[in-house]
């Protein structure tokens, strides 16, 4: 009953020689290559990419995965009885006219590929795009795109190109990254008493804020209603979160701490009349 | 109110846990207590007024813990294996001399449950949080992190700090045909091992050779063995880190 089965499938032709029997080992070829791509593909991922750089090894399980799929790909071609020589013929002149069309698409590409060769950045960096005021962390650079997750935990596309050609600022290369903040004090306060006071809390309450190099104090302007002093402090690249953020609530204790006045914007007004 | 001073304090070693345990430091307190047939709770408050809470479940009715100091990497986060010593004052080394001298280094305390042979990092504390801090030694680019320390000679083994600093002998060569200063040293800890009795502890030495290599001067450090019949402590392994939950294929 089956053989009879299959035997007027490869009766019913579709067009030329291409019969639903033929179309169905077809079928079957390529849904088997899919599934041994993928399970080619998580048992990379178990067994051998935890060993490797991440970002190496999904370049590695997509060259796995895309390579075993045209490989299906030219089994079921061959299955079919279609002759691909004419194809490649047609394909050169096909290959400009798609050039025009998906310019695009080949810059995407083609910058995805410069991206993996030169690697600004890796899987996992914190990156900042200012260009495109985006910050987050890299989550991979695929083949037309590259993903960040920003820091309000969503997850951004950007396409190869503008990617590639953006200044891309890495927040985790170095070893240690300064947090800045800026105070004003008033004109009668001593700027020595508060540098001091400002320093001692830091070191005090700021266990991430490094030792050495010190942190460092600028009067950074002589200002309309304040002396304005730039506070510097060095932490560990991980760690902006136990710095930057707590640094101005720990310089705002010092100072109340001790009395010293942080000053409303004032203007004198002089009456000529009297 | 007590003071410190009048508060005695409980020593490194090996405590059995059959009920209940307390276990006070300067400025922290560790407690364990029995809450079931096979579980103990293990309960932490420390300077910061920080809570840490675990329960432990066993096999038997009771447990072993090990209290031993260790390298003080754990404060206020561990981000390096690097120490950088900075000596309160400065030694002079005159050409082709040596000396030998010790200093204190900070330590921390580490809590190990005993199993068969096996020590398994429970917790850690540290006595002196406020000179624990970390330090860079060289470019913020390329320089290394280190955890820093401003140290104080101690005059042998037995000048340890009880619970804040160990001592440790270093040794200085100055291989150069011209005197030196040296006023700070930044070396790997992570090969040093901690020795304790009672609560003193002592830690591996390290030599530093001045020398000549190419045409730059520079300081080259080894580690050396202390050769003690204090008991080695048990080495302090982070374990909330590095194992994941599988869930599931992709």
């Amino acid at each position: 009953m089956p053989v009879e089965f299959l035997q007027s499938l490869s009766e019913m032709q579709i067009i030329g020689g291409l019969t639903v029997l033929s179309l169905l080992i077809g079928g079957l070829i390529m849904a088997g290559g899919f599934v041994i791509a993928k399970i080619v593909k998580l048992l990379f991922y178990k067994y051998y990419a935890p060993t490797l750089p991440k970002d190496t090894a999904q370049n590695i399980s997509k060259l796995i995965y895309y390579g075993i799929i045209v490989i299906s790909f030219l089994g079921f071609t061959s299955s079919q009885g279609i002759d691909l020589s004419g194809i490649m013929v047609a394909g050169g002149i096909f290959a400009v006219v798609i050039g025009f069309a998906t310019q695009s698409v080949v810059s995407n590409l083609i910058s995805g590929v410069f991206l993996i060769i030169e690697k600004p950045a890796k899987h996992g960096d914190t990156i900042q795009l200012p260009d495109m005021d985006i910050s987050g962390s890299l989550l991979d650079i695929g083949t037309f795109s590259s993903r960040i997750r920003k820091f309000d935990g969503t997850v951004i596309r950007i396409p190869n190109e503008k990617f590639f050609t953006s200044n891309i600022r890495s927040l985790t290369e170095s070893t240690v990254r300064r947090a800045e903040a800026i105070v004003g004090i008033s004109y009668n306060d001593d700027i020595e008493t508060a540098i001091t006071v400002i320093k001692k809390e830091i070191l005090l309450n700021m266990p991430f804020v490094l030792r050495v190099p010190e942190p460092e104090f600028r009067v950074e302007e002589l200002g309309d209603s304040s002396v304005n002093i730039q506070v510097l402090v060095w932490h560990p690249r991980d760690d902006w979160s136990q710095a930057q953020p707590i640094l101005l609530t720990n310089i705002k204790r010092a100072l109340d701490k001790t009395g010293i006045e942080i000053p409303f914007p004032q203007r004198v007004i002089w009456d000529a009349k009297k | 109110m007590s003071t410190d001073s009048e508060i005695s304090f409980s020593n490194f070693g090996i405590y059995d846990v059959e009920d209940n345990l307390e276990l006070t430091f300067p400025d922290s307190e560790i407690k364990f207590e029995k809450i079931g047939e096979n579980a103990f709770s293990y309960f932490r408050k420390n300077s910061e007024g920080k809570i840490i809470e675990k329960m432990i479940p066993v096999k038997s009715n009771s447990i072993k813990i090990e209290v031993a100091p260790i390298r003080p990497l754990n404060h206020p986060a561990r981000r390096t294996g690097y120490v950088f010593l900075k000596f309160d004052k400065d030694i002079y080394l005159s050409e082709n001399s040596a000396a030998s001298i010790f200093v204190h280094c900070p330590i921390e305390i580490g809590l190990f449950l005993i199993h068969d042979s096996n020590r398994e990092s429970l917790d850690w504390i540290t006595c002196n949080p406020l000179n624990s801090r970390f330090g860079l030694y060289g470019s913020p680019d390329t320089g290394t992190l280190c955890k820093y320390a401003e140290v104080s000679l101690a005059t042998d083994y037995s000048d340890s700090i009880p619970y804040i600093e160990g001592v440790m002998k270093i040794v200085i060569e100055n291989t150069l045909s011209t005197g030196q200063t040296v006023s700070k040293v930044i070396f790997p800890i992570t090969d040093n091992s901690l020795y304790y009795d009672d609560s003193k502890a002592i830690i591996d030495g390290i030599k530093i050779t001045l020398k000549k290599r190419a045409v730059v001067s520079v300081a080259d450090v080894k580690t050396t063995l202390v050769e003690t019949d204090w008991i080695k402590s048990p080495t302090w392994e982070d374990t909330t880190v590095g194992s994941s939950m599988e869930m599931g294929l992709e």
